[in-house]
């Protein structure tokens, strides 16, 4: 089981690493060439009197030492204030969090039909490893995952997009939420393609964990005695096998979730889907800071809290797992 | 006896790939941003790819992007592989405090995701495509320290380092005699995956618009020809040459790496019923 001491532990070093994101952010900042209050006045207009600009230094509190800057800072981000977009002129964090529930409508049904599917076929071919189906669909795997993903989405926008038309060439919806307002079939429509882009990368990652899983829990002495005991062999898959095997599915799974905000930076551009992904393309083209600075203190935070789930979930399913000795 | 005909074939793959980038001039008479006549044209006499929307010739710049896409591929891999060698077998060998410190501030930094900082870290110092690929070879050397230095922890305890401190060896002597020819094969392995997932990323990069377009890769070949409508027209010889590019150098790496590790990494090694 999970031991006090190794959770506190644990949770320092989450601590430590955000406050490290934190810090590197607040001196990129403050590093640019011409300051935060320049920058963000120049994307509103150019010709403002000294007073106002004065004004919004005092403000933004640009005018205190810069240890003083550095607090306010580490508060501000703790309570979500994380500073105004240049591109856009609005408040970075609610732009992140509006974009979040846009790349969320993906990544939910995605990231579930991508486990399963990869369990599935993992468990299945690592199973049988070494035979001609197994060492078929290994090959496909890795020639799967050797083409990048922007490359499979501009495929498959020509191929069913564009020239068979089957399915919408990008967006999140139709011209008709001019006229009669947001539909979901229609928003579900525009999604088919890049969920199943996006299923298709998860299962294929998922693969391979569950391959090798598998591999190495079959060589374990539970299994021979198992086959010993004369027991047939579907039920020592599912009831011997499946189980253990799934354990490092966890940790994988905790965090895809919190990789893959970024990782589906290449299948919204591509399907120009208004998610995270979509917003940090945009705010890289137009080398806006403050914005891009909000999206990795965003992911940042969820890597940290995937990490802390995955090490407690697979302490409290596996209690062989003893923690608190190898950190 | 097919694997190992894979991998002799990947290897001769990766081998051309490097002569082309490095004969470019040779193989084309155009430099890749000189306008070259009319924009838009269809493979012919002198132009065996056609030109772009700019009337640049599109067979010299896929020539030329080798080179970019490639340097930056292998710089970032070298640089990650180094670092994470080097650090890895020192504080695997020495132990104590110093290894303390480093694996430590490794805990710290591995929650840290290293794609949205390689970007915020862009936008900010706008750098060329060799600063990008030295930057991504440091942020990407950190989860390879811990593997090296695992690797390290268990040579460190065999007779025959033993053996060498008996009879007076320096420190320096038994790192590069005694431990780095054993962790090689890992190390090699590193290599070779990293090579091909920082290639593809680079390219992915250079899509997304990460450096200048006038730098002429892959990546910024396949973005032109994808907004500007390239495939919609019909020119498929302006899209599809660099992304098959891409496919053939990313493949062939990818095999070489799954033949090193199930030579070497017996974990992956394929085991009968």
């Amino acid at each position: 089981m999970i031991s006090g001491n190794y959770l506190a532990k644990r949770l320092c070093y989450s601590g430590a690493a955000f406050f490290v994101s934190v810090t590197i952010t607040f001196f990129l900042l403050h590093l640019m060439p011409g300051d935060y209050i320049t920058n963000y006045l120049l994307s509103l207009t150019n010709a403002l009197p000294k007073e106002t600009v004065m004004q919004f230094y005092h403000q933004f509190g640009l005018d205190l030492p810069l240890t003083e800057q550095y607090l306010l800072y580490i508060s501000n981000i703790l309570q979500g204030h994380w500073g105004y977009s240049y591109a856009y002129s609005v408040p970075v964090f609610s732009l992140i969090v509006e974009k979040l529930s846009w790349s969320l409508v993906l990544l939910i049904p995605a990231t579930i039909l991508g486990i399963l599917i990869g369990t599935v076929l993992g468990a299945r071919s690592g199973w049988k490893s070494g035979g001609k189906k197994d060492l078929a669909l290994f090959n496909i795997m890795i020639a799967i995952r050797a083409i990048p993903e922007f490359w499979w989405a501009i495929m498959a926008v020509m191929v069913f997009a564009f020239y068979l038309k089957w399915f919408p060439l990008g967006g999140y919806t139709s011209i008709s939420i001019l006229t009669s307002g947001i539909s979901i079939p229609d928003v579900l429509y525009h999604a088919v393609l890049p969920i199943a882009l996006m299923t298709f990368f998860i299962a294929t990652g998922n693969y391979y964990v569950m391959r090798n899983s598998m591999i190495s829990v079959i060589g374990e002495e539970y299994i021979t005695t198992a086959r010993a005991k004369g027991l047939d062999e579907r039920g020592i898959l599912w009831n011997h096998a499946l189980k253990n095997a799934l354990l490092p599915m966890i940790t994988i799974t905790t965090f895809q979730f919190a990789a893959i905000i970024m990782g589906n930076v290449f299948i919204e551009t591509v399907f120009s889907w208004p998610g995270i992904g979509l917003l940090t393309t945009e705010a890289l083209r137009m080398r806006d800071l403050p914005l891009l600075e909000g999206i990795f203190l965003l992911d940042t935070f969820l890597s940290i809290a995937a990490m802390l789930v995955a090490d407690v979930l697979s302490s409290l399913i596996d209690p062989r797992i003893r923690m608190g000795k190898d950190v | 006896m097919s694997r190992k005909i894979i991998l002799w074939v990947s290897v001769a793959v990766l081998c051309a790939y490097i002569a082309i980038a490095l004969c470019a001039p040779l193989l084309t008479p155009y430099s890749p941003t000189e306008i070259t006549g009319a924009a838009l044209q269809s493979p012919g006499a002198g132009h065996p790819l056609g030109t772009n929307d700019l009337g640049q010739d599109i067979f010299s710049q896929l020539v030329y992007g080798a080179r970019i896409t490639l340097l930056f591929g292998f710089c970032s891999a070298l640089l990650a592989v180094l670092i994470s060698t080097s650090v890895g077998i020192v504080i695997g060998y020495y132990g104590g405090l110093l290894d303390e410190i480093v694996s430590r501030a490794i805990d710290i930094f591995m929650p840290i995701p290293m794609f949205p900082l390689l970007i915020v870290l862009t936008a900010f110092f706008s750098p060329g495509v060799l600063q990008i690929s030295l930057l991504m070879g440091i942020l990407g050397s950190i989860y390879g320290i811990r593997i090296i230095r695992a690797q390290v922890l268990s040579i460190a305890q065999t007779n025959f380092v033993e053996g060498a401190r008996a009879i007076g060896a320096s420190d320096f002597h038994i790192m590069s005699r005694h431990i780095l020819p054993n962790v090689m094969p890992v190390v090699m392995m590193k290599f070779v995956s990293s090579s091909q997932r920082m290639l593809v990323m680079g390219v992915g990069l250079s899509f997304i618009g990460l450096w200048d377009t006038t730098t002429v890769d892959w990546g910024t070949m396949i973005q032109n020809s994808y907004t500007s409508g390239g495939m919609a027209l019909g020119l498929w010889w302006w899209l599809l040459p660099p992304g098959i590019a891409v496919i053939g150098i990313s493949l062939a790496l990818a095999l070489i790496g799954y033949s090193f590790e199930e030579k070497f990494n017996p974990r992956v090694g394929v085991n009968r019923i």
